[in-house]
């Protein structure tokens, strides 16, 4: 820590201490990355910076005060916000409207059944379809999604990152049947796999082909696409998924230099290529530190770029788009989610971000209806219009303590990246599983904070509203969608060219096995009315599906707890439980369907094998007929079903029928747990469900409540 | 016994409440137990119990998938115990073996049973192998025990298994000097796991010294002889070596009777663990009701007594009663 001499200061640290009745050493905070808050900065801070450079001026090396020397006083950011639900026409319908009331950029949420490479009548999808984005099977889908959206002047943003080849051929061929070649085509494919083994779990194919998938894509579009961005690196996710500011950062950059080296291996120049490698962050409440990882990441990344040696000043340039954090936002008391997101949205245009996603007040709840997806928006809008903070460039630069904490970010990052890089590179550190552990690790601290009150939340473990509000939600009927989805295929299959369909797909096989450029290929097959199903399933009979095997943390909960009181309840309860039962509560926590938000999953089991309980853990994208077997050969008290993505009240029924099969008796009793609209529970409990523990749950009080549930079930039947 | 006739048909639910009967520490389970296990001997069914050992991450759980997925594709059924190591200070656990055999565990031919090893001897837990017998009365044909600790493994070799099988990774050759002995002695087959891409020098040398190791071990002519096998389970590759293998020395160790002597010998040696559990659990019992421990003790304490004496004096007692 740098220390300041100067007679002011002593001056002020002998207020400060008679004041707060606390010496100024014990007076600092720590933040979850484990950096030291001090109460007050000064000069002394910002002298003799390793990254950081005072003297330097936005649009200069390193770009820590931003990528272009004018920003936001020229062209506001793009207000782009991430969409998509139901059928292509609800979709296209969706945006039109949005466009018209000030939206600049699209932004494509697809459904879990695309981005995992299944059609909607694949058996797997039962509950998913069209239910958490956009459903899109073929070319036609994709045609009728940017119906009257002229696609060379809209920029679109595409996340898609497991079934990219077959969804980024359809995002061309649409162009090319509404007369747009490709070189005219401008957006983004997220197209960051690494980051799927990690956090987002829409993976199809194992590390190693998904990598060469990368390049490829990077290969094309840097030789056929000059407009659009080849890869979104996406730390984004990891903030979601429970990591801290520098984990965050540290791994997206080295995600990125792991994607460099993918490409140059393609023997392309890397100034070919970098200046479309764009970036993608989470932006959550910690508001200061939120700006200055902006700025740390832009500043790393211009050294990494030099350090490859790139020679092009925008190769070295770091843009990204930023996202308000969805996790931060709460199901209680809803509209503080509003006010929440403007500080984060505020956090990201003074961190000076290119475009900007803004959530709805809904977040935890469903996606977002009309109304709360025009506020959202609105929150955009008045900060361009209304609050002046477009008309300077970079304005904390300078202040002493935005630069010290953007510098002690940059080296706290560096520091993992380096690690990172002496183990190997990303792609080897992913395949051992270690990053997804850290940040698992991280967000079951993050838990412990929470319930334990030691990080307040308000409305939802202080400053409660005792008169929670109705809110309207939005309802998809999936089966509807997946009904409709299923005739457009058929009328596809039945009207199209199926030699010509045969022959292009066993191109691509041929391409696979060759080691060429899968994209052209697939291209060609899309265009042949193939599917997005069937373009996957011929790339896996060469690569096979990819099954995640997982790791758990373990004793990072109970340790927050040490002595706790409600804590040693649950324990003395599981002991006392194991007496008289011959062993201890058993419980199966599962995620069926292709619902990947396995955060929530995770923290529940750790926290649960803490409290004393066995907990088996199933894989993702689990059956109901397979949790049901699972279930009963362990002989479990009670499954836990954690369910996000919305496919509960197709899944659920389905898994309580599985079970009746096997065992026409079984007493295990079910709960669930995740994202449930407050106006699903009567029919969950009508389907015998036991207990429903919505976002923000204690999970102290929800494994309280699990043992007593379990202890009454099997008191009732002696 | 209605159990006994479910767990004959092979009904998934009484299987499972069965072995959640015989790893119960309640002591009224325990008798229960002791009666259902008396009469599912009665009924023998044709299972081979084969145990899977090795190392933490060596690949026990992908092996097994892989293998399984092989067998159960010939129409065996598998029967499958996996002890999971992870026990935690407060006794809970997670059981994440499910996440390594996705495909297996769907398929109806397979029963797979996780159970935390509460860091009991062995690796092996109480009640595996009754849920074995369990599982052979059940009609599998395979019953597969996974578990890690490489140090005990002939505890799980000589009392709970057919074969013995312990998997390495490659590059483990080197540690064989130390552990050489209990190992070369025990397993039956080695399996040299991770064959494929970058490992495979590596694995094949680990086989070749593994070879040369086994090479030393007296070799009798009756029985099987002792095999390493190169394998990798995530490629699945090596697996009709790992089943031919399997069937080679079973039927070798049947000829020339091996195979039984061996289940004799689990016998003898199960019944003598029961009935020092019974001597030592009724024993517990009475010195609790007794309470003349702790007034000897403070006599020794006190002086009045010298402790060679309190001992007698209370073994006496007990015997007694
Ligand atoms: C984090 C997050 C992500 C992360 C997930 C990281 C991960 N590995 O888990 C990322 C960024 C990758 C992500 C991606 C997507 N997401 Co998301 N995501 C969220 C978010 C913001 C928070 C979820 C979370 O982790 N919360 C923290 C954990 C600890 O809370 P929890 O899971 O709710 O668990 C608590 C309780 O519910 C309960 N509980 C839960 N399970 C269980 C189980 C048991 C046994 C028990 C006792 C209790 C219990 O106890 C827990 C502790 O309090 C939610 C919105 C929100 N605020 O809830 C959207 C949300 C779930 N996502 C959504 C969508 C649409 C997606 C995408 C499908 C978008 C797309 N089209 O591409 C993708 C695809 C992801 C995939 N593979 O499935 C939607 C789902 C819509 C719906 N339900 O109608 C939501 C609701 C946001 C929204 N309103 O649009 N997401
Ligand atoms: N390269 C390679 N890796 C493998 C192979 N088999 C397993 N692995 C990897 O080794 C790691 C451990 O595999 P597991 O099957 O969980 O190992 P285990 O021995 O059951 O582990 P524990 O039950 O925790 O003791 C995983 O990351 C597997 O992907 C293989 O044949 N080749
Ligand atoms: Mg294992």
């Amino acid at each position: 820590m740098k220390t300041n001499n100067s007679d002011n200061y002593t001056k002020w640290q002998k207020s400060f201490e008679r004041e707060t009745k606390i010496d100024l050493n014990e007076a600092s905070s720590e933040t979850d990355e484990g950096i030291e808050i001090k109460p007050v900065y000064t000069k002394a801070d910002i002298e003799n910076l390793s990254f950081v450079d005072n003297d330097s001026l936005p649009g200069q090396l390193p770009y820590t005060r931003g990528p272009k020397a004018s920003m936001y006083t020229n062209r506001p950011w793009t207000i782009r916000q991430y969409a998509g639900f139901s059928t292509a026409e609800e979709s296209n319908d969706f945006y039109k409207k949005n466009l018209k009331s000030g939206q600049k950029g699209l932004s494509v949420a697809f459904d879990l059944p695309t981005h995992r490479g299944y059609d909607s009548d694949d058996d797997l999808v039962m509950g998913d379809v069209g239910k958490a984005g956009v459903a899109i099977d073929t070319v036609e889908d994709m045609k009728i999604l940017f119906n009257d959206i002229p696609l060379d002047q809209m920029s679109v943003s595409m996340t898609m990152n497991g079934a990219v080849l077959p969804v980024l051929s359809s995002f061309i061929v649409a162009g090319e049947e509404q007369n747009v070649n490709k070189n005219l085509l401008s957006g983004t494919i997220q197209n960051d796999i690494l980051k799927e083994f990690m956090v987002r779990n829409t993976y199809i194919y194992p590390p190693d082909p998904s990598m060469k998938i990368v390049a490829d894509i990077i290969e094309f579009t840097s030789k056929e696409m000059p407009k659009f961005n080849s890869i979104s690196i996406s730390g984004y996710h990891m903030q979601e998924a429970g990591a801290d500011n520098v984990l965050e950062l540290a791994y997206t950059l080295a995600d990125g230099m792991e994607y460099v080296r993918a490409a140059l291996s393609k023997g392309l120049d890397i100034d070919d290529f970098a200046p479309r490698l764009s970036f993608f962050f989470a932006i959550g409440t910690d508001f200061f530190m939120e700006i200055a990882k902006l700025r740390a990441a832009r500043t790393l990344w211009y050294k990494i770029m030099k350090d490859f040696g790139a020679k092009n000043e925008k190769s070295m340039i770091l843009r990204t788009h930023c996202q308000t954090s969805g996790v931060s936002l709460t199901e209680k008391d809803p509209y503080n989610n509003i006010i929440r997101t403007s500080y984060e949205a505020l956090s990201a245009i003074l961190g000076g971000t290119q475009s900007l996603h803004t959530n709805s007040f809904d977040e935890a709840i469903a996606l977002p209806t009309d109304e709360s997806a025009r506020i959202a928006r609105n929150t955009q809008l008045i900060l361009q219009n209304e609050t002046g903070v477009t008309n300077t460039v970079d304005p904390l630069a300078g202040s002493y303590f935005i630069e010290s904490l953007t510098d002690e970010l940059s080296k706290k990052a560096w520091e993992i990246i380096e690690e990172i890089e002496s183990l190997g590179g990303m792609t080897k550190a992913v395949k051992a599983g270690v990053p997804k552990l850290k940040i698992e690790e991280s967000a079951t601290k993050k838990q412990a904070k929470v319930d334990s009150g030691s990080r307040v939340v308000v409305g939802v473990n202080k400053f409660k509203n005792p008169k929670e509000p109705k809110v309207d939600v939005r309802v998809i009927d999936n089966n509807k969608v997946r009904d409709d989805q299923i005739k457009k295929i058929n009328d596809i299959k039945a009207s199209r060219d199926q030699k010509a369909v045969d022959e292009s797909l066993a191109k691509l096989v041929n391409a696979a096995k060759e080691d060429s450029n899968l994209l052209a290929c697939s291209i060609d097959a899309i265009k042949k009315r193939a599917t997005v199903g069937e373009v996957s399933k011929a790339l896996e009979q060469v690569y096979g599906r990819h099954f995640a095997t997982s790791l758990s943390v373990s004793g990072v909960y109970g340790k927050h707890f040490e002595g706790d009181e409600d804590f040693m309840n649950v324990t003395k309860k599981v002991n006392i439980f194991e007496e008289e039962n011959g062993r201890r509560p058993r419980v199966l926590v599962v995620k069926m369907g292709q619902d990947g938000h396995d955060r929530g999953a995770k923290i529940v089991a750790t926290s649960f094998a803490d409290m004393g309980f066995d907990v088996d853990m199933g894989p993702l994208f689990q059956s109901p007929k397979d949790v049901a077997k699972d279930a009963i050969e362990n002989d479990v008290h009670a499954i836990g079903v954690s369910t996000l993505a919305a496919g509960h009240k197709t899944l659920v029924p389905e898994l309580m029928k599985s079970l009746k099969e096997i065992d026409p008796k079984s007493k295990i009793i079910v709960f669930v747990g995740g994202v449930i609209p407050e106006q699903d529970y009567d029919f969950l409990y009508k389907n015998n469900i036991s207990a429903i523990f919505g976002p923000g749950s204690n999970i102290i009080e929800s494994a309280e409540k699990v043992i007593d549930l379990i202890s009454d079930k099997i008191h009732k039947n002696n | 016994m209605q159990l006994v006739e479910k767990i004959i048909k092979g009904e998934r639910a009484a299987i499972a409440k069965a072995i959640t009967l015989v790893e119960s520490s309640r002591e009224n389970d325990k008798k229960e137990s002791r009666k259902l296990i008396s009469e599912l001997l009665n009924k023998p069914g044709k299972s081979i119990r084969v145990g899977f050992s090795g190392p933490p991450g060596v690949g026990k759980s992908t092996f097994i998938e892989s293998f399984g997925r092989y067998l159960v594709e010939k129409n065996y059924k598998l029967g499958i115990l996996a002890i999971d190591p992870s026990s935690q200070i407060t006794g809970g656990s997670i059981l994440g073996d499910k996440t390594r055999m996705i495909e297996i565990s769907k398929n109806p031919n397979t029963f797979i049973r996780s159970t935390p090893s509460r860091g009991s001897l062995g690796g092996i837990s109480i009640g595996t192998r009754e849920a074995s017998i369990i599982l052979d009365a059940a009609g599998y044909d395979f019953i597969f025990i996974e578990t890690v600790g490489v140090g005990q493994s002939e505890i799980m070799a000589t009392n709970l298994v057919d074969i013995f099988s312990l998997i390495v990774g490659p590059g483990s050759g080197d540690e064989l000097q130390g552990i050489k002995k209990g190992i070369t002695e025990y397993a039956d087959i080695f399996i040299v796991n991770k064959n494929d891409g970058d490992l495979k020098s590596e694995a094949s040398k680990t086989a070749s010294d593994y070879k040369s190791a086994i090479s030393y071990y007296k070799k009798s002519n009756d029985t099987a002889d002792k095999e390493v096998l190169l394998v990798s389970a995530i490629e699945q590759t090596g697996m009709e070596k790992v089943i031919e293998t399997i069937k080679n020395i079973v039927s070798q160790n049947k000829k020339n009777k091996n195979f039984d002597e061996r289940r004799a010998k689990q016998f003898n040696y199960w019944i003598e663990e029961e009935v020092r559990e019974i001597i030592q659990f009724n024993i517990q019992k009475k010195i609790k009701a007794d309470g003349s421990i702790s007034k000897f003790s403070q006599k020794v304490m006190d002086g009045k007594i010298q402790m060679f004496e309190a001992i007698e004096a209370i073994t006496k007692n007990l015997q007694s009663k």
